[in-house]
């Protein structure tokens, strides 16, 4: 009788634990993300995993939608005052998480601090054009620029959380940041670094409340381990798998994918400020020429990949579909090389970073084949990727260089100041070129803008400036019992109105 | 053994500050932070700051005068990429890695002690060689294999287990026993080694002669002989487990100090790569001291030295 009495009550513990389990996995969310965020003090931040956290804690007064185009966040309306004065309405009667009202003192506050050389923050050279922002009244906020800034939008919705000023003043930063309070859809609760953070949701979000109740971010950094916690049904969204597991992610019979292009462009740096070979465009062309990228998608990416005609894709402001990439001629380069004086070949340095980006060694040494082909010979030198940054900052790079490109604020701007003008992280240097990109970077007509970075992406394409690739395909593996989840190009995961 | 351990702690800090300068010095060859901290898209005047702000600026026999002085006051940095104070990231991460390093090094005594012994004590016989096997393929099997191969077969595939995480003891199972799998197959070879050395001694062979049974002359003669060896083998794998388990927190997400430093290097973040390698030296050190207590407690010949 007590053995009996003892087994069905360890039985109906084991089942009421089941049941509260499951009970908590239906209204819990959890991604597993690729890294651990650096801080959660947005002044520390410089990568996407690091906004993907604020933007659940906190809200911006913009935010971009799927086809990068700004939607009012905590900003209901913009107007242009002047080139340089941008007036915006805030939205009425948004608390915070501790129930205070957000007006537009916190938005003054959160913007000066993260602008402030004080601060040191990471990001700041995205909002550099930001010179003062004015409290006018209770729900209004003059931004003033430097000069003319056609994407101060885009800036503003780059990872400047509103915080409540406040509170902040009175617990200090190192305080404030171990319980942060913010507008957003989801609540701080509690982070252990490299374990998880736990959010709940914000039931008087303005927005209307998440339907999942709580939100775990577990980093996970092997894609493998990723892909595992989706298939035994212990997370619901796994950014970044990878190609070769993309098939196993389809047969998992409760999880699903949604595979996007990602925004990131992939690239050959071509040193032109060296003396050599690259500084003649015909080589440069014939690189371009040689380069089989149906081939490397289709069999390196496994169709992971988009072919593009120069740095930009829809994502960025300033695409223009018009334009064609290189198609794959061995026969065009090779006369292109013979007629730069290469008929008998050619030896190049190929730099490749292992690992930083997928597949990065492979379709370097797969591009190098196909370089043979046409009688580039190459040394392929394999780095990691902190001695590869360090090497390319410096100007080090020697001769061609495989590189991704994000383009944080999906503008042609962020592929092209940097890239193209005079900066560490430029191997191209023509001075009317220069001049083009800036004059499009503060022209605030859109049209005009678009017709500048026409005529530049026409330059940098007859030029062969860079070694053109693809665009990166992204693929998240989902839960299917999740609804109402969206990958985005820009990795945002934005899930306050996912449910099950 | 008062003045003993005060002059063994005397040797360890000069072992701890021979670390700290060549682990300075090799850190800052190989690479600057501030790149990697700061986006493509930063100005040069955000660069300069930057490196004024972390102290990089100065000579390095500067900034290693400064540490130093730091350090004596118990003051090892910030962290650059959190701002957290460096050694405070990493002690929080210790439980995690103490209690993955136990486990790692329980079921690693669990396995190898006995297979060790019986392989030693069978020498030659099919309970050797097949001890000895299993001991070769668990030093040969790499351990991210092994481990992702154990989450798709114990938690993919049967759902016993959970593929990765920190928690309740079903989760260090998988990581303990990826940990294990290579540090029993070398600590079973070292026990059979020493179990052999101490089996051809002449007081084994005498204690046989006289009739003592053998489960008396394994456990009595043998075992007691060999246990000071055999904790100097399990001290060292037990130290090697704590800096060998990167691979397996990487893979099972597990939140230890391997993982945290591992990114640490990844980064250039100073502070955390150098406050790891002073506590790695002073667990070694520790460790070793009080290996050697044990021994000098329970060694009467050296008692008597």
């Amino acid at each position: 009788m007590k053995k009996t009495v003892i087994l069905c009550s360890a039985l109906l513990l084991v089942l009421w634990g089941a049941a509260i389990a499951s009970a908590e996995s239906q209204t819990e969310l959890v991604i597993a993300q690729t890294a651990e965020v650096n801080s959660l003090d947005p002044a520390r931040h410089n990568s996407i995993t690091d906004v993907n956290y604020t933007i659940q804690v906190f809200d911006m007064l913009y935010i971009l939608d799927e086809q990068s185009k700004p939607v009012p966040r905590l900003a209901l309306s913009h107007r242009i005052v002047n080139p340089t004065t941008w007036e915006f309405k805030l939205r009425p009667g948004v608390k915070f998480h501790d129930g205070t009202t957000m007006t537009a003192r916190d938005v003054k506050f959160s913007i000066d601090r993260m602008t402030d050389p004080q601060t040191k923050a990471l990001f700041a050279s995205f909002w550099g054009p930001i010179k003062e922002v004015k409290a006018v009244d209770n729900l209004t906020v003059q931004i003033v620029t430097k000069s003319p800034d056609p994407i101060l939008l885009k800036r503003l919705s780059l990872d400047l959380a509103i915080m409540p000023a406040d509170l902040f003043q009175k617990e200090g930063a190192e305080k404030f940041f171990q319980h942060p309070v913010g507008t957003g859809p989801f609540k701080f609760v509690s982070w252990t670094r490299n374990d998880r953070m736990v959010l709940d949701a914000n039931e008087a979000y303005w927005d209307g409340p998440p339907k999942m109740k709580r939100l775990v971010i577990r980093p996970i950094p092997e894609a493998a381990t990723r892909l595992a916690e989706l298939q035994t049904g212990n997370a619901d969204i796994a950014p970044a798998i990878p190609p070769f597991l993309v098939e196993q992610l389809k047969a998992a019979p409760n999880a699903t994918v949604q595979s996007v292009p990602g925004g990131r462009v992939m690239f050959l740096y071509l040193n032109t400020l060296a003396k050599g070979p690259l500084q003649d465009k015909r080589v440069r062309q014939a690189l371009n020429y040689a380069i089989n990228r149906k081939a490397i998608i289709d069999n390196v990416l496994k169709g992971s990949g988009i072919e593009v005609a120069d740095c930009l894709t829809p994502y960025h402001f300033g695409y223009d579909p018009s334009l064609k990439p290189y198609p794959y001629d061995p026969a065009q380069a090779k006369k292109l090389l013979a007629e730069a004086g290469y008929g008998k070949g050619l030896k190049l340095v190929f730099n490749s970073p292992n690992g930083r980006f997928i597949l990065d060694k492979e379709i370097s040494e797969a591009i190098a084949g196909m370089f043979r082909e046409v009688g580039i010979q190459t040394e392929m030198k394999v780095h990691e990727w902190g001695s590869y940054v360090q090497m390319m900052n410096a100007w080090k790079l020697e001769d061609i260089g495989y590189i991704g490109w994000g383009n944080t604020l999906s503008d042609a701007d962020g592929t092209f100041t940097p890239l193209f003008t005079p900066t560490p992280f430029s191997y191209y240097n023509n001075p009317a070129l220069t001049e083009k990109i800036a004059k499009a970077r503060t022209t605030m007509d859109e049209k005009a803008r678009l017709g500048l970075y026409r005529e530049i992406q026409k330059e940098l394409i007859g030029e062969a400036a860079v070694g053109f690739l693809y665009e990166q395909v992204d693929h998240y593996g989902i839960s299917r019992s999740l609804k109402g989840f969206h990958a985005r190009g820009d990795e945002w995961l934005i899930v306050y109105k996912a449910s099950r | 053994m008062g003045a003993y351990i005060v002059r063994r702690l005397g040797q360890s800090l000069i072992v701890i500050l021979g670390v700290i300068c060549i682990t300075f010095a090799i850190s800052r060859v190989v690479g600057n932070p501030v790149v990697l901290l700061l986006p493509a898209e930063a100005t040069e005047e955000q660069r300069v700051a930057l490196m004024k702000d972390l102290g990089l600026d100065k000579p390095m026999y500067v900034q290693l005068g400064i540490y130093i002085s730091k350090v004596a006051r118990l003051d090892f940095g910030r962290s650059f990429r959190s701002g957290e104070p460096a050694m405070k990231l990493l002690l929080d991460r210790v439980p995690a890695s103490l209690y993955l390093c136990f486990a790692g090094t329980l079921l690693s005594v669990c396995i190898a002690l006995p297979l060790g012994i019986i392989s030693a004590i069978k020498r030659g016989t099919i309970f050797d060689r097949v001890g000895m096997t299993i001991a070769l393929l668990g030093q040969s099997i790499p351990g991210f294999w092994a481990g992702i191969m154990m989450i798709l077969l114990f938690a993919v595939k049967l759902r016993w287990l959970p593929p990765s995480g920190y928690g309740p003891p079903q989760y260090v199972i998988l990581p303990a026993v990826t940990l294990a799998f290579f540090f029993a197959a070398a600590t079973a070879r070292m026990t059979r080694s020493n179990i052999l050395d101490v089996l051809d001694m002449e007081y084994v062979r005498y204690a046989r002669l006289k009739g003592v049974p053998e489960r008396i002359v394994i456990l009595r003669h043998v075992l007691r002989n060999t246990f000071i060896g055999i904790l100097n083998i399990v001290a060292l794998q037990a130290g090697l487990l704590l800096g060998g388990a990167v691979i397996t927190e990487f893979i099972f997400s597990w939140p230890g100090i391997g993982r945290l430093s591992l990114d640490a290097i990844y980064n250039r973040d100073y502070p955390v790569v150098q406050a790891t390698v002073i506590l790695a030296a002073a667990f070694f050190v520790v460790l070793n001291l009080l290996v050697d207590i044990v021994h000098i407690a329970t060694d009467p010949r050296i008692r008597k030295q």
